[in-house]
């Protein structure tokens, strides 16, 4: 099943909902946002909206020659003249906050919009019925439900081909986490498993073309369902936690438990689980919370990998995608997903993250209200200074981090002027890697690196203001752009991602 | 996983007297002959299997020795009961609490044998050796238990004709059996203990774990005693069964508000099993949540078994495993799930013996050097308790009488059994023209005109043994038993595969027999041999005063009329299925290279009637194989009956005489000891003789073969069906008549003979 968006479960308990959104890092450049679409879940609201930004760019323009004689003052010993011009460029937004804050934000956006044509607002997931009325009430304009099962693909399409650095795949016991794939040229065909309530394997083969080829009803809502009864644990959050704590051993019953060792001959090792939560079926004692829950994982994590490689196998895919809430920014989840499809494809498939799997749906209802702006015919590029890190909101992760964002988290991407394609020249496309190091596989190059970073921002702050002489703030803004480099940094080195 | 043996769990432990007294009459029968034993230990039920001989009574008859005048009585030949030895293979189930009782039983049972070794298989294997081996005095012998598992399900697939069935809960039958297939491999085996084994069978030695799941019956167990607080594997079941999965699990319309029509989902399928538990602040009941729980394994598993035989490409998915065993709940959820995934095209199939696979195969295993798989093995239904006799929902009645033991007894045939080659389409050859178990109506009918001969069958089993003073009690013991079956069957019409007239009639031979009344005709068959052979040659002489096209017509009607009593006459054409001019028109062409004709009766049939028939075959050319059963049943010639008539008339009839010296005319043994035939399993050199003699024509008389049974057979040689029907109620279900009568000739199409046109039933 699909229903990512039903149940995304970060917490709607310990955040003050009657916060003061700061107009500068949020809801961005909303004074000429033109189109807007909304991707409301179970617990988190994802709201795209596209804007024009107004830029100073630098010019370059040679002396004309033929006004050498008439304008004296042309007549320097420079090549060319430098102007800074003001250009307008589109870029995209996307903000994630929790439903808790969505009547704030809604206010916010009232405030803010200027000029405005717009007088429709997409959405897509379970909860865009619930809110419909309030959005149409607050913003004044009309909800228009879009399919979300096509508006995911859609956005997973976008990023896949947009973002270079999108899909990953995760390694918990490796030195870097996560390993980044380069973008393959051709994103199809591929695999989706879209793990929410339940669990919906969809087989995508060109921009339009996609078919629910299975699913399953074990799901995260399974996890969770079945985690509460069992753990009295009501918090999604809460029993990942407990289960990464727990020993499954005590609850499964292993293949060693019943042959005393391995079964050679069907080749099965003594460590592996033959029957999930079979030891309670006839012991007489109390399985701790912790216990149950690592269980319940590991049993649904290897089941959905199970049913993926099958799928995959049967539709000849080798590339597998994993999304949905019970997924998203849960290294737990990924690495029992991950080490799962390892098991049964003995490494033929990998297991594939997507870092901005939480704006899929968002990304594709904006893209759906957008055709006629071809936006598929551009290529886009993720604005660094303006989107936040993968996990930014991972309650594991970086608590510093999470209190300075709120739970806001973002992402902005910039159309680019010229579509951007492969050298024609290039030998395999594919496997073709721009960067010599990989920094994040790299921690002793990392660390130098950033060191080095760090230790030149003083001077490129000091050649920023110099490149700027005649006007007098340039230094304020210039402080500003310290401040931001080095805290995008200093997040680097928490998170090499 | 493999460990369907560690949890067998249905039957329970604490309703039993564990103390109990064996009936050594009907449990662990024939021990003292036993001589190779295997047992298979789950975790709560065992089950035994050995292998003995059992003496039988045989009816034999033998032709006076010419040169001796006192021979020269006006019988034809002697009848002598013998004893003879034959091998049987016994499977007993038990409960583990009694395992100690009936080691202690088979250890004072056990006379005479020179077993050291008992082949053991099972999780509980390991617990219980030291008690066996001291019990017993036998060397325990471990052996796979997945090889053991496939080992027996491949034998009886392969012996047990309805072994596999369909289950549809809301059908008119419940179980719908299927036919054996000549091939069996390749299968998928879905092994569903305490997790799950996908196991690829490709021929007899050859199998892959080619996937499984940790989600089976030991997390259904263990999920559910957490949630339930209910310890028992059978009581989750039953609080699965009253429960409403909708409370519990979250379905597309909880989230959509109804279908999710662009993704093809309907409104009530199962979003996420459990999925309302995770937000809703509310207790949910026990039975509601054991629901979900079967639902959530239920539809996994068969989902995971659909993907291996579409990646595998196999259609026959077979389940077994205690979780499934005997569970209508589990087989119904199972193949719902089957159905759903594969819109159809996989049909979730299982086995009447499951339980006993591991046993059976323990016991292959231990028997290599006899070639068990050299024999062809038949389900004796004396000795076999039905399919779910020990299930607690089933018939109360039933458990209470065989206590908790199931059996299951296998006698070897004589004679290997194979198809007969001359069959259309083998693997949809279904012997049986009416399926009791489907049919209500014709089930009662038929349940009750067995129930209504039993009083004369029982007189005249016992007045077949007039000398022996205890025949009368052993025939009231035939009856009890028999009384039973029928009892059984009403109840269950299923517990013996698809029950039908040629089951019926093959039970009771079986009991019969069980009861030492080999041939309860033996004495009828002679006098009316007697007799009819006085007539012979004035039929013949008769016959041949006849024009051809009148002789033609006459040898018809002497066959119908050998299958009619003496008093009725032959109804007048055209008759209720009659294709006579087709066959006339046939007979004025070209001679058929060889006849094989399947004989009924004793008496005017098969000497009036069969033999004139036979003898213008001869005349015309072509050559006739005479194929009669292998043992008694009723009153139908047998083999060994049919060579000393066939002696007797040769002696009086040159044509007759020239066809034996020729070699024109061979006698086979079909193989069967039923008054029905199943082309399917039919003597291997009876296949080997039509094969050789190109035949061209098969002839099947009586209304056991050729109503009953091969109505609709449908045989890739010319074929004559000829029978008169002696039931009313059969008559009228075919739309005639008491003493209707049926000739049906019949050409395969697009086969280009004479008059091609086959009739059926209007």
């Amino acid at each position: 099943m699909l229903l990512s968006s039903t149940v995304d479960s970060t917490s709607t308990h310990t955040m003050d909902k009657s916060i003061t959104l700061p107009p500068d890092e949020i809801f961005r450049n909303l004074e000429n946002a033109k189109r807007f679409a909304i991707d409301i879940g179970g617990s988190l609201t994802k709201l795209a909206y596209y804007s024009t930004v107004q830029h100073k760019v630098a010019k370059v323009r040679s002396f004309d020659v033929l006004f050498v004689s008439v304008s004296q003052e042309a007549a320097s010993d420079k090549l060319y003249e430098i102007s800074v011009q003001e250009e307008v460029t589109a870029r995209l937004h996307f903000i994630k906050f929790e439903n808790a804050y969505i009547e704030t934000c809604l206010d916010f956006i009232k405030d803010h919009l200027v000029n405005t044509e717009t007088k429709v607002i997409k959405a897509t997931g379970g909860g865009a019925h619930k809110f419909k009325e309030l959005i149409e009430r607050k913003l004044g304009l009309k909800v228009d439900k879009e399919d979300e099962m096509t508006c995911l693909i859609k956005g997973c399409n976008f990023v896949l081909r947009n973002i270079p650095h999108e899909a990953f795949v995760y390694a918990k016991h490796a030195d870097s986490e996560f390993r980044f794939q380069t973008t393959h040229p051709d994103i199809f065909p591929y695999l989706l498993v879209n793990i929410g309530s339940g669990v919906s394997i969809v087989k995508v083969e060109s921009e339009d073309k996609f078919e629910r080829i299975g699913g399953s009803s074990i799901g995260g809502g399974t996890f969770w369902g079945l985690g509460a009864l069992l753990t009295k644990t009501k918090r999604f959050d809460e029993l990942l936690q407990l289960a990464s704590k727990g020993q499954h051993t005590s609850v499964d019953m292993l293949v060693k438990d019943i042959y005393g060792g391995s079964y050679g001959s069907l080749g099965l090792t003594g460590d592996l689980i033959a029957s999930s939560f079979g030891k309670s079926a006839t012991a007489d004692k109390e399985f701790s919370k912790e216990d149950m829950a690592k269980s319940l994982l590991h049993m649904i994590s290897n089941d959905i990998g199970q049913l993926a490689c099958l799928y995959a196998k049967l539709h000849n895919l080798s590339r597998v995608y994993f999304g949905g809430f019970f997924i998203r920014g849960h290294p737990v989840t990924m690495h029992t997903i991950t080490y799962s499809i390892n098991f049964f494809t003995k490494g033929e498939v990998q297991a594939l993250f997507l870092r901005h799997e939480g704006y899929l749906g968002a990304i594709g209802a904006f893209l759906k209200g957008a055709e006629e702006d071809n936006p598929n015919q551009y290529s886009w590029g993720e604005n660094y200074a303006g989107s936040s890190g993968l996990m930014s909101v991972s309650p594991d992760m970086n608590p510093m981090q999470r209190a300075r964002s709120g739970t806001f988290d973002m992402l902005e991407m910039d159309r680019l002027e010229r579509q951007l394609v492969n050298l024609p020249l290039l030998q395999d496309p594919s496997s073709y890697i721009p960067d010599t190091v990989d920094l994040t596989e790299d921690a002793l190059a990392r660390e130098y690196w950033l060191y080095c970073f760090e230790e030149a921002l003083d001077g490129v702050v000091k050649r920023a203001v110099a490149s700027q002489p005649d006007i007098p703030e340039a230094t304020e803004r210039a402080e500003k752009f310290r401040q931001k480099y080095r805290h995008k940094l200093q997040t680097l080195r928490h998170q090499p991602l | 996983m493999a460990e369907c043996v560690r949890v067998d769990s249905s039957t329970s432990t604490h309703t039993m007297d564990k103390s109990i007294t064996l009936p050594p009459d009907e449990i662990f029968r024939n021990l003292e002959n036993a001589k190779r034993f295997a047992i298979d230990i789950g975790g709560s039920l065992t089950k035994l299997a050995y292998y003995s001989t059992v003496q039988h009574k045989v009816a034999k008859v033998r032709s006076f020795e010419h040169n001796t005048k006192e021979a020269a009585s006006d019988k034809l030949y002697e009848i002598s009961v013998q004893e003879e030895v034959t091998a049987r293979l016994h499977f007993i189930k038990f409960e583990n609490a009694y395992i100690e009782t009936c080691l202690d039983f088979i250890k004072d049972h056990l006379v005479n044998t020179e077993t050291k070794v008992i082949k053991a298989t099972g999780g509980g294997a390991h617990k219980f050796k030291e008690l066996i081996e001291r019990k017993l005095g036998l060397k325990v012998d471990k052996e796979d238990e997945m090889t053991c598992l496939i080992k027996g399900c491949n034998f009886v697939l392969r012996n047990i004709p309805h072994e596999a069935f369909v289950y549809a809960k809301h059908a008119d039958s419940e179980f719908r059996f299927q036919t054996t297939h000549p091939d069996i491999f390749p299968y998928l085996l879905v092994n569903i203990g305490s997790g799950v084994s996908i196991v690829k069978v490709e021929s007899e030695d050859k199998f892959e774990r080619i996937g499984g799941s940790s989600i089976g019956g030991g997390t259904f167990w263990g999920l559910g005693a957490l949630l339930t607080k209910t310890k028992r594997f059978d009581e989750l079941l039953q609080l699965a069964s009253k429960g409403q999965h909708t409370s519990v699990d979250m379905l597309v319309k909880d989230i959509y508000g109804g279908s999710y029509g662009s993704l093809g989902l309907t409104g009530d399928l199962i979003a996420s099993s459990f999925g309302k538990s995770a937000t809703a602040d509310k207790e949910f009941s026990k039975e509601d949540m054991a629901k979900s729980l079967l639902h959530m394994i239920s539809n996994d598993i068969g989902q995971l078994a659909c993907l291996y035989a579409k990646l595998h490409n196999l259609s026959r998915v077979y389940f077994g495993g205690f979780f499934i065993r005997g569970h209508p709940v589990t087989m119904h959820t199972i193949t719902y799930s089957i159905n759903f995934f594969t819109k159809g095209e996989v049909q979730a199939l299982f086995l009447r013996h499951e339980g006993y696979l591991g046993a059976i195969g323990a016991f292959l295993k231990g028997a290599e050097e006899d070639n068990p798989n050299q024999y062809s093995w038949g389900e004796n239904y004396a000795g076999s308790s039905g399919l779910m006799s020990v299930s607690p929902d089933m018939n109360p009645m039933q458990r209470a009488r065989s206590g908790t033991f199931d059996m299951l007894e296998m006698d070897r045939l004589e004679r290997q059994l194979v198809n007969l080659p001359l069959l259309q389409d083998p693997s949809s050859y279904i012997p049986d023209t009416v399926d009791l178990t489907e049919d209500a109506l014709a089930r009662e009918y038929w349940l009750y005109c067995f129930e209504e001969a039993l009083d004369g069958v029982v007189k005249r089993a016992v007045a077949s043994q007039p000398d022996i003073p205890e025949a009368t009690e052993r025939a009231e013991k035939f009856r009890q038993k028999y009384r039973h079956k029928l009892q059984t069957l009403r109840h269950q019409p299923f517990a013996y595969g698809s029950l039908t007239v040629r089951s019926l009639l093959d039970t009771r031979e079986h009991c019969l027999n069980e009861f030492n009344f080999p041939d309860p005709y033996s004495k009828i068959k002679q006098r009316e041999n007697d007799v009819a052979l006085k007539y012979y040659q004035k039929a013949v002489k008769s016959l041949e005063e006849l024009s051809w096209e009148q002789r033609q017509f006459a040898l018809v009607r002497g066959v119908l009329a050998g299958n009619l009593t003496p008093s009725v006459p032959c109804e007048q054409r055209p008759w209720l299925v009659d294709s006579y001019d087709q066959w006339l028109e046939r007979l004025k062409g070209p001679p058929h290279k060889c006849a094989l004709f399947f004989v009924d009766n004793s008496g005017v049939d098969i000497i009036l009637g069969v033999m004139p028939f036979v003898r213008e075959l001869l005349s015309r050319g072509t050559e006739v194989v005479l194929a009669s059963n292998s043992g008694p049943a009723l009153n139908d010639v047998t083999n060994g009956e049919l060579q000393i008539l066939t002696e007797r008339i040769a002696a009086m009839d040159p044509v007759i005489q020239a066809g034996l010296r020729e070699d024109r005319l061979t006698l086979v043994q079909s193989g069967s000891s039923s008054p029905c035939l199943d082309l399917s399993r039919l003597d291997k050199v009876l296949a080997m003789v039509v094969r050789e003699r190109q035949t061209d024509l098969v002839i099947i008389e009586g209304m056991g073969r050729a109503i009953h049974t091969n109505y609709y057979a449908m045989l890739s040689c010319e074929s004559l069906k000829m029978a008169v029907i002696k039931n009313s109620w059969l008559a009228d279900r075919l739309g005639g008549k008491l003493f209707s009568v049926v000739f049906k000739y019949e050409v395969p199409a697009g086969k280009p003979s004479q008059d091609s046109a086959a009739l059926t039933p209007s």
